[in-house]
């Protein structure tokens, strides 16, 4: 088999990826396993927060958006 | 043919008005330069989705008729400006910045758009975003279909989001004005990171028929310029009830600073630990020569500070709950894949397992959030705080990279103003109060809801004293 790249090719390759690094940042090297998790987390994470924050029974959800 | 130099591509709107009305130059040359000049850098920031020149040229030549004939119409007319992807414009594409909606055409004009058009205001070109202004949740500056949003100080930062296009637009001197839209910091963050005027209205003020809703109860249109005074003017004109917006909160605006009261009667709410310990140490002179500024301006200071509420958790339960119910299609049709940001697309797809029960308790805490605000506002008139603790981020970098490098402070005094103030629905300015490290930095001022006057009188008051708002970048 013949393996050899061209420099076409190999320099196609670099601008590629580079491409990707400078967009993405450092989560173009995390698995989507991790981040789909991570933001399911974070919503487990919200419920918590709510769910420890006492509240008269008598409040309503906000009907008026503006203070 | 006139000759346009950087003293028009960055004039304020009155200074704009003054050459028309003199006749130093017809509307269509200037709609012309402006939109060669949007196109021709507007994509060096990523900041231009679609150029709309043909159209612009001819809508200014009508403005010409007009004024020939001595048909004025106010301080807008014939003044190019450029529209956040989100606002739909009849018969031309409206991509909200995403992938999968790159072929989206409607056949209508936003409401905003519709008044402006009224008032002569020439839409010349549709100006970048972050994709689906950020529903979800995003990190990377490249989450959007037209590339990161470059920052005109400087390419390597970003220009902020999510009306990238909108803050770079203004900054660079492509467009005179901007319309953006803010959910929780749109308007705001951008403007501050490129050292423009940006404000945020009170829920309802401004309609939103014709943009692209992210969450039917925080989402808000609002000006972004090169000072108060235009943020006063545009406003004016966008602002108004509209039956077709349920949202609308069914109320005028009229720029009156003549009418506002004087600084020394004001009473403005800040806490010192935002202007010392909270932000970044590159960012301290000039967050501190601001507050020196607006203390000389006669303005009583009192120390004050939000209260202690999950404000984090309520923006991000409301919005991406209301995100996820607005693109559940999106999200079911597997196109979400299509968005640039896996963050983001994590982030909705996890959304969809937000259950009732949540939203509800969100919408609930939300109530004693409003309540504690609207009583915080009987001790002070407006809040003052840093817009964003520093200056722009590297485009390289993931968003949340210095939240993660530095400890918060124990005193969270008003660092939460910008989702608090959302949740609230309350209005609120950014103003550019200096530089960190060659990058635009800012101050911002909330007040209660319909305070706009009050807001942009300050506003002027501090460019009075200062010409942060006057600093251009310097193009490459």
């Amino acid at each position: 088999m013949n393996a050899k790249i061209t420099r076409r090719r190999l320099a196609a390759a670099a601008l590629g990826s580079a491409a990707v690094v400078r967009v993405t940042g450092a989560q173009a090297t995390v698995p989507p396993e991790d981040i789909n998790g991570a933001a399911k987390q974070q919503v487990r994470k919200h419920s918590e927060t709510l769910a420890k924050f006492d509240l008269p029974m008598s409040t309503e959800p906000a009907f008026q958006f503006k203070a | 043919m006139a000759a346009f130099t950087d003293d028009i591509f960055f004039a304020t709107i009155p200074e704009l008005n003054a050459k028309l009305k003199a006749r130093e130059f017809l509307a269509v040359e200037l709609v012309r330069a402006f939109a060669q000049r949007l196109e021709q850098l507007g994509p060096r920031y990523n900041a231009l989705a679609l150029p709309l020149t043909a159209s612009a040229i001819r809508r200014a030549k009508l403005v010409d008729k007009e004024l020939k004939r001595d048909r004025t119409r106010g301080m807008l007319q014939g003044i190019p400006f450029g529209a956040k992807d989100l606002l739909s414009t009849a018969g031309e594409p409206t991509t909200w910045g995403a992938r999968p909606y790159a072929d989206q055409v409607f056949d209508y004009d936003a409401a905003v758009l519709q008044k402006l058009d009224k008032t002569g205001a020439v839409l010349i070109g549709k100006l970048a975003m972050v994709e689906l202004a950020g529903g979800g949740g995003y990190n990377i500056a490249g989450a959007s279909m037209f590339g990161p949003g470059l920052n005109p100080w400087d390419h390597t930062r970003w220009s902020g989001g999510s009306s990238s296009g909108s803050g770079s637009a203004v900054a660079a001197g492509l467009v005179p004005f901007a319309i953006g839209s803010e959910t929780s910091g749109s308007i705001l963050t951008p403007a501050a990171f490129c050292g423009i005027t940006g404000l945020r209205p009170t829920y309802g003020l401004v309609s939103r028929n014709g943009a692209m809703a992210l969450s039917w109860t925080m989402d808000k249109l609002g000006p972004m310029c090169h000072s108060a005074e235009d943020c006063g003017m545009v406003l004016e004109v966008i602002a108004g009830a509209d039956a077709t917006d349920p949202g609308s909160a069914r109320k005028s605006f009229y720029y009156t600073p003549q009418y506002y009261r004087q600084p020394k009667d004001i009473r403005i709410g800040y806490a010192p630990v935002d202007f010392t310990e909270r932000v970044d140490p590159s960012a301290r002179p000039a967050f501190e020569q601001a507050l020196a500024v607006i203390r000389e301006t006669g303005a009583q200071l009192i120390e004050t500070r939000l209260p202690d509420l999950p404000y984090g958790t309520l923006t991000s339960t409301i919005i991406v709950a209301e995100a996820c119910s607005i693109f559940e299609p999106l999200i079911s049709s597997g196109k979400v894949d299509q968005l640039a940001d896996p963050k983001q697309i994590a982030g909705l797809k996890a959304g969809l397992e937000i259950s009732a029960q949540d939203y509800l308790k969100a919408m609930r805490i939300r109530t004693i959030v409003q309540q504690k605000i609207r009583r915080l506002f009987a001790d002070v008139d407006v809040l003052l705080a840093p817009t964003r603790m520093g200056p722009a981020p590297k485009v390289s970098e993931p968003l949340d990279h210095r939240a993660t490098e530095s400890p918060a402070p124990k005193d969270p005094g008003l660092s939460a103003l910008i989702p608090a103030g959302n949740l609230a629905g309350i209005p609120a300015i950014s103003l550019p109060c200096g530089f960190a490290g060659g990058l635009p930095v800012a101050i911002q001022l909330a007040g209660p809801a319909f305070s706009e006057n009050v807001l942009l009188a300050i506003g002027k008051e501090f460019q009075t004293r200062t010409d942060w708002h006057r600093k251009r970048p310097k193009l490459a």
